[in-house]
């Protein structure tokens, strides 16, 4: 298993133990650096990838090395379904020794199903940040719009949102834009010398 | 002003979006100018582009549609194409993304003895290199098995009499890794495409011995490779994405853009790196000849010949079935007609012909173009052998020696 993050890795591997594949290796992105060689070493059937990994081409170096079980991804690749659900939620898996899919699936399942919410954990994150994000933004451009134009702040919030309206514009846009220009103007002046 | 903005939008909902991926290289550049200024949308495209972190997953998501289109090395195209990654993705490539812009990179010390050898010796860095090397086997480094890198440092290597197993060996190391894998010990040096090279040098761990120029004058880099079906699909829009890339590619490839080029891919979100380390690969600032072409000379045009080249050398080097019909595979994946049909409506003067002998001139030249003749690049190989795409065998029996010789 190779994964940028060790606590998803552990826990992966946890489950995995718990179930009847007993032998879990886990390589941190240090150890990618000798990743073909440590695949080649450990011969494991299964090799489960970060796909957010650079190192996952380094892995594809073995392919041409090991040409009786050229590595494919999704062993037997007969179900394009579970293969893309595994693609969107960031994780592939190699299969050398050409086990069968059914074999692997328990495994695949269970690093799909934690590999996707990691994923909308994170994403929650992200768009929790750029809500904080937005929102102070909206804040310094009602300020900038109160001090140049000297508009109270529902005023300014008023300007602001009838921009985005008129002009089918997203308010961030705007509001970005308002910055900008103030801050390539420099403080105290105008951000805009026609208002609509 | 309201009926304006219904009919965007009502346009807006119809029109198919392109999921386009790229890596983190100069050489993106096109596709990413023709985003970031509006050219696709005034096509009638919307695009995402997905910056992805190994070649590996492009060649995935293209194999299972998570991907519509990827600036891509062409190798890799056919591997999807030809279903070697388990599922096939037909895939046709109907345009040039750029020519040249690869570098062969050195460890600082490797490099320094190179130098010194080939300035003693008075010979080229390939033969200093083998001199050099003389009873120590090194690694290098190759971005993808299926890479244009792997086949050009290859033939570059083949010249030089060094031979891959037995005096150096190579390994896979992704682009934007090998600076650092380099900084190790582990790689003796790598072929990769821009910035990489340079960011090297600037590091202080590599020095740029060779660039793409020196093994193969403007040598084909990327091409821009979209899933047939989605061409089939949505002809009208593959035809725009063609215009708008060649728009963006016009302004890329044009010097006293270079700076503003360089300041747009260096942002976080595309190649990540400083500007002045990028700016060194981009037309008008080279000074190394290894520079990106992006429009110059024909690069847009992709050219059959060129795909049959990279072929020829895959089956050499044993990455293909040589029982495979390469002319029908070249003419099924390469689309010149595709890229004829969609910059014509530009006033653009296209090459007339799909296929030339490539490796015959090593100055600039005039090709006869569709509308006013084009100014050609050089293209000789570094051993001035001359490719002609007839005289390439289209099918090879299948217990054919895997190392074949040029003829």
């Amino acid at each position: 298993m190779i994964d940028a993050d060790a606590g998803r890795a552990e826990a992966l591997a946890r489950r995995l133990v718990e179930t009847e594949f007993a032998a879990v290796e886990i390589l941190h992105p240090p150890d990618a650096v000798y990743l073909a060689e440590t695949v080649e070493r450990l011969k494991p059937d299964l090799v489960i990838v970060d796909m957010d990994l650079p190192d996952r081409d380094t892995l594809e170096g073995i392919r041409v090395v090991s040409d009786e079980h050229p590595i494919v991804m999704f062993a037997g690749s007969d179900d394009p379904a579970f293969a893309e659900e595994a693609i969107a939620a960031g994780v592939c898996s190699y299969n050398l020794s050409g086990v069968a899919l059914q074999d692997v699936r328990p495994v695949l399942s269970a690093a799909v199903a934690l590999f996707r919410r990691h994923r909308r954990v994170e994403n929650e994150l992200a768009e929790a940040k750029a809500r904080l994000d937005e929102r102070r933004l909206i804040e310094r451009a009602k300020a900038i719009l109160m001090q140049a134009r000297r508009m109270t702040e529902p005023e300014a919030y008023r300007w602001l949102q009838k921009r985005a309206m008129d002009e089918n514009r997203k308010l961030a846009q705007v509001v970005a834009e308002v910055i900008e220009r103030h801050e390539a103007m420099g403080k105290g002046e105008r951000p805009e010398r026609n208002a609509p | 002003m309201s009926k304006v903005i219904s009919l965007a939008s009502a346009r807006k909902s119809a029109l198919p979006k392109m999921r386009v991926g790229l890596l983190r290289l100069t050489d993106g550049a096109p596709i990413i100018a023709a985003h970031e200024f509006g050219f696709f949308a005034e096509e009638g495209v919307e695009t995402e582009l997905v910056v992805e972190p190994s070649w590996a997953n492009i060649a995935d998501k293209l194999c299972y549609g998570l991907l519509d289109a990827a600036v891509i090395v062409p190798p890799l195209a056919f591997n999807i194409h030809l279903g070697m990654r388990g599922v096939a993705q037909h895939l046709v490539i109907p345009y040039g993304v750029s020519a040249s812009g690869n570098s062969v990179t050195l460890s600082k010390a490797l490099a320094e003895d190179v130098g010194r050898r080939s300035r003693q010796d008075d010979v080229p860095p390939a033969m200093a290199l083998s001199s050099v090397l003389k009873g120590h086997f090194v690694t290098f480094g190759v971005v993808h098995a299926y890479s244009t890198h792997n086949l050009l440092l290859r033939y570059w290597l083949e010249t030089a009499g060094i031979k891959v197993g037995r005096d150096v060996e190579l390994a896979v190391v992704p682009p934007a890794r090998a600076v650092e894998i380099l900084a190790t010990g582990q790689i003796a040096g790598f072929c990769a495409g821009a910035p990489w090279g340079e960011v090297a040098r600037r590091a202080g761990v590599g020095v740029p011995v060779a660039g793409s120029n020196d093994i193969w004058q403007n040598a084909p880099e990327k091409a821009f490779a979209v899933r047939a079906r989605w061409a089939e699909q949505w002809p009208q829009e593959l035809s725009g994405a063609v215009r708008a890339i060649l728009r963006g590619a016009k302004f890329c490839d044009a010097p006293e853009n270079a700076e503003y080029t360089a300041a747009l891919l260096s942002r976080r979100r595309y190649v990540g790196v400083d500007p002045h380390a990028i700016l060194a690969d981009l037309p008008g600032a080279a000074g190394s000849g290894r520079g990106c072409v992006f429009y110059r000379g024909a690069a847009t045009f992709p050219w059959r010949s060129q795909g049959l080249w990279l072929l020829n050398e895959m089956r050499r080097w044993g990455l293909i079935n040589p029982a495979l019909d390469l002319h029908g595979l070249v003419e099924e994946v390469y689309r010149p007609d595709i890229y004829r049909t969609a910059v014509m409506p530009l006033g653009e003067s296209v090459p007339p012909v799909d296929f030339k002998i490539e490796g015959s001139h090593s100055h600039r030249w005039i090709l006869d173009g569709s509308l006013s003749p084009i100014e050609m690049l050089p293209d000789r190989f570094c051993d001035g052998v001359l490719f002609d795409p007839e005289a390439v065998e289209s099918r090879l029996p299948p217990t054919a020696d895997a190392v074949m010789g040029k003829s």
